[in-house]
């Protein structure tokens, strides 16, 4: 019996084997050399490499951009990015929900945004919105309002920053929740309906319950991601007008390759981590009671 | 207030009420749709139509023809396209594996495997990209295709273990159980059984994993330099140096677009199967 046991784990082990040399190849060591670097002063220009103890660490920290403008920035794109796609898309699957002619084509359509990279996206809206020649511009002045200099104004940058997020998220909002509304039972929909309830009472009491799962999922993966984004940012205003709309990311690129400081880079880039860790870990547990994925 | 509405619903005809379901639809996609459509339409006018996209009637492609000249965004799209396709290649043989691994079996082994794929999938990409520059220029692969293909492959591993094992999890086992049974070994039972009927499956993660890499930016931007550019670096590029020549940027995006597009038509079923986790 115990050989049998035996047999088993290795099997297991061999079939995780070839992930796990690539990770601790390409994750653990490079993580690992990342903290190294984040005690030292690790100048690229001048890379004396000694150690600082945690010199790097109180920079970040009591640097004003660090605490006033990124930290702030990246939570306030991280909560409003995943409200309004979990809100526009779950709008979106109800409306969906239902047998009519040309759904092939408004789900065709719908996955436009997925397969459009995040830099194309960040590209056209960076057009759409350019002050002089941007549609959004001329729209405006045509209806007899004043043109903006959208991404050169600290807001309106962030603004147009978390449409283009939304834009390309609700979609897979709307994809995700739509295919966990059409898995639902039909029996508790048809038993409402015969008492009566109302459409809203039934979203509240029915749908919304029954859909948690899906929600919570979603919610958990777009948050995490959504907390590391980078390129849509750097393509639409490379993180100004005067580094106001650099999220963490950002701001561990800049001080890595930019101001050439790689153990200061390296430690915000272990704080931001640090961060997510603890934000996941959280999710996690709110996951794990919800839908057991670990089993 | 509920009741009022519904008199009032009611008393529209259902043709109205189709109208406006119609008309709704039509505006979502159009929403959807804009940049995209406005994308192509800037591509495709002579460089002085640029700056009234929304007048005048003139349409060219000579944007297009000026950027298949560009020697560098050639190669940038071949080089995409290439470590696309070889990535997903071997990401699917490293990631169904594990994949199967979790959903197949429980226990410490198990568990804590699939505790480090969620703990190393929200590591921010930075975290290990930042020291990933010099692991990749001590062992000189940087700005080589090996270079950007295994962080990528790496970066995969964690979320397409966890899809293919939500996959796994949706094919009945009984049927690799009979296998074992009649004799067959463990591998065999994985690769003659259970492989084939993860077919669909994995042509989903297939197609998601070559947009995710066609698309990816932040890695390309910090492993590659100038010998190897690739298309989302040298469109970055073009509008941090070059912004305003918007005709020839919406022409080299709308190339980047192609492909994706095309994969996306063709493969619909797979990548909305892939998007139901």
């Amino acid at each position: 019996m115990s050989q049998k046991f035996g047999e088993q784990q290795r099997f297991m082990l061999l079939l995780i084997a070839p992930a796990a040399i690539l990770m601790v190849l390409f994750q653990i060591v490079p993580i690992v050399i990342g903290a190294n670097a984040s005690f030292r002063d690790w100048a690229l220009n001048d890379p004396k490499k000694t150690w600082v103890g945690f010199a790097q660490y109180a920079k970040v920290l009591t640097d004003p951009a660090f605490l006033q403008v990124v930290l702030p920035n990246t939570f306030v794109f991280m909560v409003v990015s995943v409200t309004l796609a979990l809100v526009a898309g779950l709008a979106l699957a109800l409306l969906l929900n239902r047998p009519f002619r040309g759904q092939k084509l408004v789900q065709t359509v719908l996955l436009l945004p997925l397969m459009v990279a995040p830099v194309i996206a960040a590209i056209m809206l960076r057009w759409m919105f350019n002050d002089q020649f941007g549609i959004v511009n001329v729209v405006l002045e045509a209806i007899g309002l004043e043109g903006q200099p959208w991404l050169t104004q600290r807001w309106s940058a962030f603004a147009v920053i978390l449409l283009t997020d939304v834009w390309l998220w609700t979609p897979w909002f709307a994809l995700l929740l739509l295919a966990g509304l059409q898995s639902l039972p039909r029996e508790p929909f048809e038993a409402a309906a015969i008492d009566g309830a109302s459409r809203w009472r039934v979203f509240r009491h029915l749908t919304l319950p029954m859909l948690r799962p899906v929600i919570v999922v979603c919610v958990v993966i777009r948050a995490i991601d959504a907390f590391r984004t980078f390129d849509i940012v750097w393509t639409l205003t490379g993180g100004g007008p005067a580094r106001s709309t650099e999220l963490f990311s950002l701001y561990a690129y800049v001080h890595a390759f930019l101001n050439l400081d790689f153990g200061r880079g390296s430690a915000a880039a272990i704080i931001g981590g640090a961060i997510i860790l603890v934000v996941g870990m959280l999710l996690y547990r709110i996951l794990d009671r919800m839908v057991r994925v670990s089993r | 207030m509920s009741m009022v509405r519904q008199v009032v619903l009611a008393q529209f005809a259902p043709n109205v009420r189709r109208a406006f379901f119609a008309c709704g639809l039509a505006v979502i996609c159009l929403l959807f749709a804009f940049p995209v459509l406005w994308l192509v339409l800037t591509s495709l006018r002579p460089q002085s139509g640029v700056y009234y996209v929304h007048r005048g009637l003139e349409f060219t492609l000579a944007g297009y023809v000026h950027v298949l000249h560009d020697e560098r965004i050639v190669e940038a799209l071949v080089n995409s396209g290439l470590i696309a396709t070889l990535a997903t290649v071997f990401s699917l043989m490293v990631t169904v594996s594990s994949g199967y691994m979790l959903s197949r079996f429980s226990g410490p082994i198990a568990r804590s495997w699939f505790g480090t794929i969620y703990v190393f999938r929200c590591v921010p990409y930075i975290s290990w990209v930042l020291p990933l520059y010099f692991v990749t220029r001590s062992w000189h692969i940087y700005d080589t295709y090996l270079g950007l293909l295994l962080p990528h492959i790496a970066v995969h591993i964690c979320f397409f273990s966890w899809l293919m094992k939500g996959f796994f999890d949706g094919i009945d086992p009984s049927m690799e159980y009979a296998a074992l049974i009649d004799g067959c070994t463990r591998w065999g039972a994985f690769f003659r059984v259970a492989l084939p009927a993860a077919i669909p499956a994995i042509s989903a993660l297939a197609v998601l994993c070559w947009l995710f890499t066609w698309n990816e930016f932040l890695f390309a931007l910090i492993l590659t330099g100038q010998r190897t550019p690739v298309i989302t670096v040298v469109m970055a590029q073009f509008v941090h140096e070059m912004g305003i020549e918007w005709h020839l940027m919406s022409a080299t995006a709308a190339l980047a677009l192609v492909p994706a597009f095309l994969l996306t038509l063709f493969g619909q079923k797979y990548v909305i199967r892939g998007l139901r986790i």
